[in-house]
């Protein structure tokens, strides 16, 4: 427990000098900026605003990402609750209540209950993530090559099993990442692989160019074909952003319980807070007196979904931070981040870079902190974003991606590559194969061939290894049994539900 | 996989009932596409296991062509071969490479050995295109995709030789095409205004080494960066079948 103050103490030391706290700030900020603007989801946006993080100091680059996702998250409740457009999976059923709401002249009071339930939920799981991220550390710090490598296999099979649409595509996805992962030097031997003898490729396929290139530019050409639909913008003057104290008791136990779901769910890999938010708003129904009102503007129907799926984004960093498995996109995004700050994600984070580790979890707390006193108050901006019409938009969107790709290495070979991956993406998504797998195999792939050459050395090339080894075994054998049960037909009817 | 790429734009583009001339237009591209990776399997050492492989997927192209195969999903059937072709390509580029020594994995292991299981795994997509029905490959819209990716290409060919200013500039008015909306004024002004916010963004804020102007030698600069690209997309197809010819 003191262990567990000290640490946070230590975080907090590092979150709050006033460079970091700047990062938290203007990341939040940034990320709602670009997480209102519509058809623009957190992945997306993470991956616009990638590179200008470069430059940062890691632990600030960290902080502000972290930042980022939580602001991204939160422009997707906003325009779910203003316009009935939820911009990310995780506030569709915020909508649902929340647009009723704003109908009926409360937008102000849902976008605060939004943000106070987010808050609670974040200041909750910080704490947890905290309490949980050293204990799990040791644990992880006990496995060797073979467990590790089943735990990614597991890791992978849970993303595919929980994540929407076909599970074989999905597997399909995960290899192909795992394959482009293989372009470039082999780390034992340094032989190019698959280079095609191209210098460019030498040093493999950059991170940030697949990940502008699906996310960024294969998105903005996809919602280039969605034909402009009257959107229903509010027009009225978001006001009384205060909620009533009827509202506040109404949701308060409604913010426990969802932050409580959330948290639990988002440890699993795939779809947390999607799966999260889903969960949180049928068991408000459950718990109502008044289920039949439901859809209607009841205030629960935004508080427990929103401090779920806030809970579940958070807690998604424990599999990241503790074991270095990303356990979705965005985290992936993360991944990826590190890894180009020069910080191998894994269990020796904690060890060997403390003030990373903590500061990266206090600021987590500040970035919550930063959506309830800045973001709040600027909704009339927000607002104002909406009506950006999207011929404006996409152009300066294609613009700064460029911008981007380009100042990783000041490489026009990178914006070409990503031109490449643009048009790979709008053909996944023409073949309805989902980009989100691939980007986590393309992540963990390097990973993954580690750790099986070296558990395949130690045990001297016998492949009974990864199962006479009973955390490797157990490990192995959940994946198995999740993967059989997704193909089972009462399950896979039950997945559907939870993913409509 | 630019050749993966481009083979996937025509492989059936749009609905796709067994025997009709969709399935005609997209096992032909399939056909095609085999040919090419075929040809590349002449300039490696050990070119069974690809050559037999592409040998079948040319096959099932033609067999698709001719109304031998229902495809019922095509987005399903079409993906899977697609994807089948990329492991190929995979297992001819990493064929050259050593496999294992001993109880070691060598440079060329890993990488086989995810090719192989995605082969598995997309030939299983492939299959499911023809047992179970599914929907058709949406339509391709050319106008969005293509103004942006010449934009996009035009960025990266600019930006060097004329600087932040003009490519960011030139840019944003050559995708804005990619939209039916476009005028004219306010599409100049709002170019200039997001040129000027990168400018301060990114040079200013960030402090990043960009070019803001074209340099004095710019236009041989510009050949320079052309010829770059060509050997950048040529070289793969120079590298397996240039040899041959």
């Amino acid at each position: 427990m003191s262990d567990l103050l000290a640490n946070l103490a230590l975080g907090f030391g590092v979150a709050f000098s006033p460079m970091n706290m700047l990062f938290c700030m203007i990341g939040a900020l940034v990320g709602t900026l670009i997480g209102v603007l519509p058809g623009i989801g957190s992945v997306a946006t993470i991956a616009m605003l990638l590179p200008i993080t470069f430059g940062l100091p890691p632990v600030g680059a960290l902080i502000m990402l972290a930042g980022i996702y939580y602001g991204a998250q939160y422009g997707g409740s906003t325009t779910a609750v203003l316009v009935n457009i939820p911009g990310e999976a995780t506030s569709v059923v915020t909508a649902l209540d929340g647009h009723e709401m704003a109908k009926q002249g409360r937008a102000g009071a849902a976008l605060s209950i939004a943000a106070i339930g987010s808050f609670f939920a974040g200041c909750v799981t910080t704490v947890l993530v905290a309490a949980l991220g050293a204990p799990l550390t040791s644990v992880a710090l006990l496995f060797g090559p073979a467990e590790y490598f089943s735990l990614m296999v597991l890791g992978l099979i849970f993303a595919v099993v929980l994540a929407k649409g076909s599970v074989l595509k999905a597997l399909a996805m995960i290899v192909t990442g795992l394959l482009l992962s293989q372009v470039g030097s082999d780390l034992e031997t340094g032989a190019g692989r698959m280079t095609f003898d191209l210098p460019e490729l030498a040093d493999g396929i950059g991170f940030a160019n697949i990940a502008l290139g699906m996310f960024g530019f294969a998105e903005i050409v996809r919602n280039l074909e969605i034909p402009p639909e009257g959107r229903d913008i509010l027009m009225r003057k978001v006001t009384n952003l205060m909620p009533t104290r009827e509202d506040l008791i109404r949701s308060a136990p409604s913010i426990a319980r969802g932050t409580t779901i959330g948290a639990i769910i988002g440890i699993l890999p795939g779809a947390g807070a999607v799966i999260a938010s889903f969960a949180a708003y049928s068991i408000e129904k459950k718990f109502s007196k008044y289920p039949e009102k439901f859809g209607t503007g009841m205030i629960e129907g935004v508080a427990g979904p929103e401090a779920a799926n806030n809970a579940a984004a958070q807690s998604a960093f424990i599999p990241l931070l503790t074991l270095g498995i990303p356990p979705n996109a965005v985290m992936a995004l993360m991944v990826g981040a590190m890894t180009i700050h020069g910080i191998v994600p894994g269990p020796q984070v904690m060890t060997k870079q403390p003030e990373l580790f903590w500061g990266m979890i206090a600021s987590m707390w500040i970035g919550n902190l930063a959506l309830v006193i800045i973001n709040l108050p600027l909704v009339g901006l927000w607002v104002a974003l909406l009506r950006v019409p999207y011929r404006l938009l996409f152009p300066s969107i294609v613009v700064f991606c460029c911008i981007g790709v380009y100042s990783i290495n000041n490489a026009p070979s990178d914006v070409l590559i990503a031109a490449l991956f643009a048009v790979v993406g709008y053909w996944f998504a023409k073949h309805d194969f989902e980009p989100a797998p691939m980007l986590l195999g393309f992540v963990l792939g390097p990973l993954m061939e580690e750790n099986l050459r070296r558990a395949m050395l130690i045990a001297r090339g016998d492949v009974t290894v990864f199962f006479t080894r009973p955390i490797s075994a157990v490990l192995l054998g959940t994946a198995f049994v999740m993967l059989v049960m997704s193909g089972l037909p009462m399950l896979r009817k039950r997945r559907e539900i939870l993913v409509e | 996989m630019s050749d993966g790429v481009t083979s996937s734009q025509g492989g059936g583009p749009n609905s796709g009932a067994p025997g009709n001339t969709n399935s005609f237009r997209g096992g032909i591209v399939v056909a095609v596409a085999s040919l090419l990776l075929l040809l590349m399997t002449f300039s490696i050492a050990s070119p069974t296991v690809p050559r037999v492989l592409t040998i079948a997927i040319g096959l099932l192209g033609v067999a698709t062509a001719f109304g031998f195969i229902p495809v019922r999903a095509p987005q399903d059937y079409y993906g899977g071969i697609v994807l089948m072709m990329l492991a190929i390509l995979a297992l001819i580029a990493s064929a050259d490479l050593p496999g294992q020594r001993g109880f070691a994995f060598g440079p060329g292991t890993a990488p086989r050995l995810f090719a192989i299981l995605l082969f598995g795994l997309s030939a299983a997509v492939t299959l499911v295109g023809i047992t179970s029905v599914g929907p058709a490959i949406e339509k391709y819209r050319l106008r969005g995709p293509l103004w942006v990716l010449l934009a996009i290409i035009l960025f990266a060919m600019f930006i060097r030789p004329l600087g932040l200013i003009i490519a960011s500039f030139l840019t944003w008015m050559i995708s804005i095409f990619g939209s039916t909306e476009m005028r004219w004024l306010e599409s100049v002004i709002a170019a200039a205004v997001m040129t000027a916010f990168c400018v301060l963004l990114f040079v200013y804020l960030l402090n990043l080494p960009f070019q803001l102007w074209p340099q004095p030698n710019a236009f041989a600069l510009l050949w320079q960066q052309l010829a770059e690209f060509f050997r950048l997309m040529l070289g793969p197809l120079l590298k397996y079948i240039g040899v041959i010819a």
